[in-house]
């Protein structure tokens, strides 16, 4: 569990540090750039994906169209960026969700001690359910839709978020200065928030970083599995799904969707390492 | 892999297996897209319960290869009545079932009952069925309310079929299937393999009936929902054949040293079956609007990648079927965006969503859809795609509330009257008056000529009303393994004559 | 110590009961009748009402919930509706594959992790040790069923070295259905070995920090012997910690791998039943990975103490 180390790291520190660590910012300078390129190149209209032209399908990669065409002659580069906005989209939304649900049962537990034994019990409960197969069992009883993935994968990994935020308002709530503010009278959400809370955002921020990834590749695999998003909305993982029956007409199907996962996933795992060992380098004992 | 369970043996079974087509032979492999989740025919429409059932147990008729009806455990045609309502059906005696006893009329009667009562294709006709009698130990009688041509193909079709069970374990639900097959289930474990071995006692048909040689020890199937997973199988040489291949995979197994394709041309057709209970598509001119806008060609370029695979064809039967006709073909593929957008003008459309339900079982069925998605908002539609699992497509279907159109399949089939969704009492519910009265007069004909001309009426009159809309013809890929001989290329491929050539 | 265990054990229960209050909960809330959702809507009225009885439907909630744990208790998860058979029986019979494809992989991914690992850590902040970091990462970036597609390809269908799929089929006899397993293992153990290599370096570093090895290394020991005296013999202790840790991406990765070599694990089991919506099955598989989750952390911690003590004495 996080140490009252991590509780002393504020936001500049991790700054400095991140600079340290050069193919952190390599890693983070290519994730930006993926994002930048799904949201703003369809948006300011220097890809997109064509109408269906099924004359043109599976054109190799070069010439008019970049990455190629796929099975219904839409360009393969403009549906990838489009993709790429609902896989990124699932895996912040995880991250975010995760992270608000989590910040809130940790803070609880840690606060009050009548209510920490159960909400630690949930918690490890909830953690004892792996991500793939809460995610399928969910899909299977409320529907395959990017809201149920991403609430289902959020359960998933509110555990975690909760686990690190518990730990720290233990120790953090114990601080000469938490304890000064109680006596002071301030109220206990205000000391939560702007104590606890602004000491415990950087451990925050590198799980988030982790479960954006994870998130990710859940995501893909439950659309291998048939019962992830709603096939009309393609992401990467839909994509790759897509493109394994052309594995040998049409390699480039599968290579472009799968390359896109893969650097998104490691660079958010090198970025979630940089940060982890700049802010802490206790913490990176922790998955 | 393959027939390892006696070639691997001895010397002597090597020199068994050498011993040319007619000698015993290890084990089939074969590869299968599900479990069976039933080895009651009766009870299934699914292609892979007749592929692994039609072994195990068997009808009073079968089809041969050319799609005529021949007789099975019959012993040989029926004898019809003057008035075309009773048919007297003699049996083949000293058929042996698999517990043993030997098959005789109160079996069949008790079974034809159990299809009557259970079977989809037994109770779509159970009103026109008098009775059935047993006439002699070695006889039975069905007598009919009025002539219906059809009953010979549904006696004789391995879906819904009219399987022959002893007596004596006739039920509802019927636990262990006992028929008199040339194979018996020896195991089945669920989703990993289903075992057939070579019953020994099998009393076998006459030569009408196709041989049925019996030629390896066991077949098994295995399911393997995953279609790379197939291929991968059959290529690694796992199975010797392999069902339901995508024709994108036909290159690559074309060149495989190990396994080899085998398509079936203008194996099936493609559909868009059409609500015709609730919705949108109740409206003709909603339902012309929709066929005046698929580009049919485009969908199946789409759906199949090369003319090798597909034929823009609007016929209900390709050419060499007798029940080819071109009748009513001038409004297939016009793929006319302006005359729709008049029909939707006519029918004062108001941009209420088509609702078309398909899934991703079949990646052509959702590869269609869109291809038509994007025709019919050029047409001035207003589409909602609803791309489901194929679970909730099987249960959605059944509720006329929730979908316009859904995209299904099915082979040609030996008898158009197999066809169900031409029965207003199909899911689709088409009860059109002029389609009803040609339907009445198609089954009630019995001379198969006149029984030609009335089904181009009818498919004049699936165009003009818009009964249902057929895509186009489309090859189905399988696999063998090379050497492999004796399956008969088929939508339920049979392997009781599987062997490997010298 | 004991009242360390007591705690844990009641700790242990609570979550127990907790894991099926969610599963129990999570099928309830299921849109619509569970009785018909189960059917399906070729189901008579009268069915529908049958098997309302026999899950008790009809009865209080509470009730309900206070029956469904207590056979859950004696071991009884329902019946399967696809398989007509109990639901801790069907798990039974599938349990081989997923056990075995878990257990090998776990060793793949140690065996390519450890000494990974420890080299990376001997060489910290090397060229060397980035790369091999980042390039497990790498591993573990694609997508398990992407990886494992490309292996079935080139090394099972193209090679031949590996059979393709399936687990051998009937009467295939042990070493043939082990032999089903090396590729699915290999495959789920890549995917896996970036988390215990970067355990492993990061336990490594830890330890080559402590006083003792200082001590070693002060009194003249060259670093490569402090490694392999002290530092590997202290390995142990990642390797168990992590045992716990990896568990559920474990199963998470059996289910994905299973797929994509029709194994018949309980990985294809649950997607099958969620194809199906066999849902007491769904609910089964729920409840003994989960309570297997728990028992393995419970083990690990538990080990971890006994190898703790030994270090540290």
């Amino acid at each position: 569990m996080s140490g009252p180390a991590s509780a002393a790291v504020a936001a500049p520190g991790f700054r400095k540090l991140l600079f340290q660590r050069p193919s952190s910012v390599v890693a983070l300078a290519v994730f930006l750039a993926i994002i930048a390129a799904c949201f703003l190149l369809p948006a300011l209209g220097v890809t997109e994906i064509g109408g269906m032209s099924v004359r043109n399908r599976l054109i190799a990669p070069g010439g008019d169209h970049l990455l190629g065409t796929d099975a219904f002659g839409r360009d393969l580069l403009g549906r990838l960026l489009v993709a790429g906005q609902v896989s990124l989209g699932i895996g912040l939304g995880v991250a975010l969700l995760s992270s608000a649900a989590g910040i809130l049962i940790g803070l609880v537990a840690g606060f009050f001690r009548r209510l920490d034994t159960p909400l630690s019990r949930l918690i490890d409960a909830l953690m004892a359910f792996p991500d793939i197969l809460l995610a399928l069992s969910l899909v299977a009883i409320f529907g395959g839709s990017m809201t149920n993935v991403i609430l289902a994968l959020s359960i998933v990994y509110t555990p975690r978020i909760a686990r690190i935020v518990r730990a720290s308002t233990l120790v953090i709530r114990e601080l000469p200065y938490v304890e000064a503010a109680r006596a002071l009278g301030t109220r206990t959400p205000t000391i939560m928030v702007t104590h606890v809370l602004r000491n415990i955002l950087s451990p925050i921020l590198v799980q988030a970083t982790f479960i954006f990834a994870y998130a990710m590749l859940a995501e893909a695999g439950l659309s291998f599995l048939g019962v992830g998003v709603d096939p009309r909305t393609p992401t990467w993982g839909i994509m790759v799904n897509e493109g394994r029956q052309y594995i040998d007409n049409a390699f480039f199907l599968i290579l472009f969707p799968g390359l896109a996962i893969a650097i998104s996933v490691l660079s958010l795992q090198i970025v979630g390492d940089g940060l982890r060992d700049a802010l802490d380098p206790k913490l990176a004992k922790e998955t | 892999m393959t027939f390892r369970a006696t070639c691997r043996a001895s010397a002597a079974v090597i020199a068994l297996c050498a011993g040319g087509p007619l000698a015993a032979q290890g084990t089939v492999d074969v590869a299968i897209i599900g479990d069976p989740d039933t080895f009651d025919p009766m009870l299934s429409t699914k292609d892979v319960v007749s592929i692994v059932t039609q072994h195990v147990v068997e009808t009073l008729y079968t089809f041969d290869e050319g799609w005529a009806v021949v007789p099975l455990l019959a012993a040989d045609m029926p004898a019809i009545s003057e008035d075309g309502t009773t048919y007297t059906i003699p049996l083949r005696e000293g058929v042996g079932f698999h517990d043993g006893s030997t098959m005789d009329s109160a079996d069949v009667v008790a079974s034809l009952e159990r299809w009557k009562d259970v079977a989809s294709r037994g109770i779509a006709i159970a009103d026109n069925i008098v009775r059935i009698e047993a006439t002699g130990p070695h006889e039975v009688a069905i007598t009919l309310d009025e002539p219906y041509a059809p009953l010979l193909s549904l006696l004789a079709f391995s879906n819904s079929a009219a399987a022959i069970y002893p007596e004596e374990i006739i039920a509802p639900e019927i636990d262990q299937v006992v028929g008199t097959g040339p194979y018996r289930l020896q195991a089945h474990e669920p989703d990993q393999y289903v075992q057939l071995v070579r019953f020994e006692d099998y009393a076998k048909p006459g030569t009408e009936a196709g041989e049925r040689n019996q030629t390896p020890d066991e077949i098994r199937f295995v399911p393997v929902p995953d279609t790379n997973t197939r291929i991968e199988g059959l290529l690694s040489g796992q199975f010797d054949y392999a069902d339901s291949l995508s024709t994108e995979a036909y290159d690559r197994i074309a060149a495989s040293d190990v396994a080899e394709p085998v398509l079936l041309e203008a194996f099936g057709w493609p559909v868009f079956a059409v609500n015709h209970k609730k919705g949108l598509m109740t409206d003709p001119n909603i339902r012309r609007a929709v066929q005046a806008a698929l580009p049919y060609d485009d969908m199946l370029f789409a759906a199949f990648g090369d003319e090798k695979f597909f034929q823009t064809d609007g016929a209900l039967y390709p050419e060499g079927w007798a029940w080819h006709s071109d009748a009513g073909t001038e409004l297939y593929n016009l793929n006319d965006p302006e005359k729709a957008a008049e029909y939707l003008e006519q029918a004062g459309y108001d941009g209420q969503p088509l609702r078309i339900l398909t899934s991703r079982q079949y990646e052509f069925h959702y590869q269609m859809a869109e291809v038509a998605r994007m025709a019919l908002e050029m047409a001035g539609f207003s589409v909602q795609l609803d791309v489901v699992d194929w679970a909730t497509l099987a249960q959605n279907r059944d509720n006329p509330d929730l979908w316009d159109i859904h995209i299904t399949h099915s082979p040609f089939l030996p008898e158009p009257a197999l066809t169900s969704s031409l029965f207003s009492t199909a899911r689709e519910g088409w009860d059109d008056p002029a389609k009803n009265e040609i339907l009445d007069r198609f089954t009630a004909e019995t001379d198969p000529e006149a029984r030609q001309a009335i089904y181009a009426e009818l498919q004049q009159r699936v165009f003009e009303d818009v009964g249902m809309i057929k895509i186009g013809n489309f090859n189905a890929l399988q696999g063998k393994a090379r050497g492999l001989e004796g399956v008969h290329p088929s939508p339920w491929p049979a392997f009781w004559n599987a062997h490997r050539a010298e | 110590m004991r009242s360390y265990l007591l705690r844990r054990l009641v700790g242990m229960i609570v979550v127990i009961f907790l894991v099926l209050t969610i599963a129990f909960v999570l099928v309830r809330l299921a849109p619509g009748d569970p009785a018909s959702l189960m059917l399906g809507p070729d189901a008579s009225p009268d069915e529908v009402a049958a098997l309302r009885g026999r899950l008790g439907l009809d009865r209080p909630i509470l009730v309900q919930y206070a029956t469904f744990l207590g056979n859950a208790l004696q071991g009884d998860l329902g019946r399967s509706l696809f398989f007509n058979q109990p639901v801790l029986t069907v798990l039974a019979n599938r349990a081989e594959p997923t056990i075995f494809l878990a257990l090998f992989s776990l060793m793949v991914a140690l065996v390519i992790a450890t000494p990974v690992g420890i080299w990376a850590a001997y060489r910290r902040g090397s060229f060397l040790d980035q790369a091999s970091i980042t390039s497990a990462m790498l591993a573990a970036s694609v997508p398990s069923f992407l990886t494992g597609l490309i292996f079935q390809r080139y090394l099972a269908t193209d090679l031949g070295w590996f059979p393709a799929s399936g687990y051998g089929g009937a009467g295939a006899d042990f070493a043939e259905r082990m032999r089903h397993l090396v590729l699915p293992s290999i495959t789920l153990g890549i995917t896996n070995s970036a988390l215990i290599l970067r355990f492993t370096r990061a336990s490594m570093l830890d330890i080559l920090g402590e006083d003792y090895v200082r001590t070693a290394r002060a009194k003249g020991m060259t670093e490569r012997r402090v490694v392999l005296r002290h530092a590997l013999k202290n390995a142990g202790i990642p390797i168990i910690t992590v045992i716990g840790l990896t568990f559920a991406l474990l199963v998470s990765g059996a289910v994905v791998t299973e797929r994509v070599f029709n194994l018949p694990g309980m990985g294809n089991l649950v997607v099958n039943a969620v194809l199906r919506r066999d849902y007491p099955v769904i609910q089964g598989t729920l409840i003994v990975v989960a309570g297997l989750y728990v028992l393995v952390n419970l083990a690990t911690d538990l080990l971890y103490l006994v190898v703790d003590k030994r270090v540290r004495y």
